[in-house]
């Protein structure tokens, strides 16, 4: 994987206060979940990123360049802020028009990438409204639509399903992949976790302007040794299978379910319990209705790592 | 239907960064200050004196046909530097001036920080100095239309109705004059109305400040001045300093009697506040405060 966006050491103070530390990052194609609480960094991140505010140590190079005193490697990048900004009194089409002309298309391809646009995001027929007549949703595909319009090669998202409805979400969802489809890098941040799943596997876990984590969740998860990985098994006999699981030195502990179908078992070593509960199923004969891993997910490793 | 079936496709031409990136920053600001019905009657006002004075040349070249109408005050009507200082440091003119400030410049920047669309300009290949140039070109536009535009205009008709250079032969500095007083006052009025712009996310605020420190100022002069009987107050007022240095360029006896490098001193120090301020309110937006 080349890496379109490379960070190294990247650190930004506000006064005493720490925005980031010492952020060395690589990022390759394709979406990418930056994932942490309120205040962990991400904006500031982002904001680096896309040369708004410069920072106090480190360096940013984005697709071979270093972004500092190179302002034109900003028509490669697109950026979508979290919160709403937009002139009121203007209509999407003239708010869009302005936007791309400052990358110094002529006018007409200003013109045709405004219509391509707005049919992307499906606002053409809303184009010559106020903005200040647009519901949320719409407002939120036209900071999608002026981040996308001059066709970058990084998609900078800030928070970009945040306030929309389950409909407006999916839209967005939606385009994002058609936009990673095409072979181009998204970075998407988010405190919500379900939405960076609907999203990507592959996530930056910052907590507290560090870099706690980077990858694959499955990946990361299983990294994590201090934690025992916790999988769930439903089955018609799950007291002859919790006395059959129960001689392994692997495993540290069986609960039983409410429903006395299910078993929460918590393993060390997740590679072998598998392997184990294969043979069981095939040697032994129990029969399996759903395996599921609770704690292998967003959340979980999330809760791990910043130490909940 | 997928981004490509709806035709989204790759650019091909080359992308450069833009060679004015300032220019549609300037034409939208142009562009809204015209769609305020209030800010047309404001800007078209502030020609008056400019068609008035306009009329002063023609009379002034045709005083045996106007004889019955001007009678013994000819004197007003002639061409010189007089004429020139009184037209640009007339007190309705630079009120004009700053009723157009306010109602196309209150907002520049405060709108932008309002709502939040610095971030948006900041993101792409503009540079600070472009974003500030292209809010600048706007107050430039407008400013330039009332000074240098109509200054030159009363030279040239001068010279078209006169038929000869003599006018310009008897005042060879005077273009000089007009774009040098014109430079003055539009920087000053420029950095004085984006400074004010980039102290509130309130345009009816900044409205009110532009207008306010520019009356209060020469409320202050003219107070300090009655209790006091010192004319050095005029140096408190904006209006005072403006046409002190109008007195200057166009060669005529100050208005008040206080040296005008005092006043340009005065007038240098705003635009220098003005640009240290305004280049550390322009900036990302910081997360953390």
């Amino acid at each position: 994987m080349s890496a379109v966006i490379e960070t190294r050491k990247l650190s930004k103070w506000y006064g005493n206060v720490l925005g980031l530390s010492d952020v060395t990052l690589e990022i390759g194609p394709g979406i990418s979940g930056l994932l942490g609480p309120n205040g962990a960094g991400k904006s500031t991140f982002l904001k680096l990123l896309t040369g708004q505010i410069k920072p106090s140590l480190g360096s940013v190079t984005i697709l071979g360049e270093k972004i500092k005193n190179n302002y034109a490697i900003f028509s490669k990048i697109g950026f979508c802020p979290e919160h709403d900004s937009f002139y009121e009194e203007i209509t999407g089409w003239e708010f869009l028009t302005q936007l791309l002309s400052l990358h110094g298309f002529a006018a007409s391809e200003v013109k045709i990438r405004a219509e391509k646009t707005l049919e992307v995001v499906e606002l053409s027929r809303d184009k010559d409204r106020l903005v200040r007549a647009y519901s949320r949703g719409m407002r939120q595909r036209l900071k999608f639509a002026q981040a996308i319009a001059h066709d970058p090669e990084i998609l900078v998202l800030d928070e970009p399903l945040a306030g929309l409805d389950p409909l407006g979400k999916r839209k967005v969802i939606r385009l994002i992949k058609e936009f990673k489809s095409q072979g181009k890098t998204i970075i998407v941040s988010s405190h919500v976790l379900p939405e960076i799943e609907a999203l990507t596997k592959t996530i930056i876990l910052i907590h507290q302007g560090k870099i706690f984590a980077t990858g694959d969740i499955h990946y990361i998860r299983d990294l994590i040794e201090s934690h025992p990985h916790l999988v769930s098994v439903k089955c018609a006999e799950p007291r002859r299978l919790a006395s059959m699981l129960l001689t392994e030195d692997y495993i540290r502990s069986i609960n039983f379910g409410p429903d006395s179908k299910t078993l929460v078992v918590e393993t060390k070593n997740r590679d072998k319990f598998f392997s184990l509960l294969l043979s069981l199923i095939v040697e032994s004969r129990i029969d399996i209705e759903e395996i599921t891993s609770p704690d292998d997910n967003l959340q979980a490793v999330f809760d791990y790592l910043v130490g909940k | 239907m997928t981004v490509r079936e709806k035709g989204y496709t790759h650019w091909d031409g080359e992308l450069k960064p833009a060679r004015h990136p300032w220019w549609p920053i300037a034409r939208l600001g142009i562009k809204l200050a015209f769609k305020k019905k209030y800010f047309k009657f404001i800007y078209f006002s502030a020609f008056i004196p400019a068609f008035a004075f306009l009329v002063g040349i023609y009379i002034s070249e045709r005083i045996e046909d106007f004889q019955w109408m001007v009678r013994g005050s000819t004197r007003i009507l002639e061409m010189n530097p007089r004429f020139f200082n009184y037209y640009f440091s007339s007190d309705f003119l630079l009120f004009m001036m700053v009723m157009i400030l306010l109602a196309s410049g209150a907002g520049l920047i405060s709108d932008d920080l309002k709502y939040n669309s610095l971030q948006l300009y900041l993101a792409r290949p503009l540079r600070k100095k472009d974003y500030l140039a292209g809010k600048a070109a706007v107050l430039v536009f407008f400013i330039f239309s009332l000074t240098i535009l109509p200054g030159l205009v009363f030279i040239v008709f001068k010279l078209l109705f006169a038929g000869n250079f003599s006018f310009l032969s008897s005042y060879p500095w005077l273009p000089l004059a007009v774009i040098g007083h014109s430079l003055l006052v539009t920087v000053f009025f420029c950095l004085y109305t984006l400074l004010l712009s980039s102290l509130s996310k309130n345009r009816r605020y900044v409205s009110i400040l532009i207008f306010g420190v520019y009356v209060f100022s020469d409320i202050l002069h003219g107070f300090f001045s009655e209790n006091f009987k010192q004319p050095a107050f005029a140096l408190v007022s904006l209006k005072a300093n403006l046409q002190q240095m109008g007195a200057f360029f166009f060669k005529q006896k100050p208005v008040f009697p206080v040296a005008w490098h005092f006043s340009l001193f005065i007038l240098v120090s705003l635009c220098l506040l003005a640009a240290v301020v305004l280049s550390r309110k322009v900036k990302g937006v910081e997360v953390v405060k």
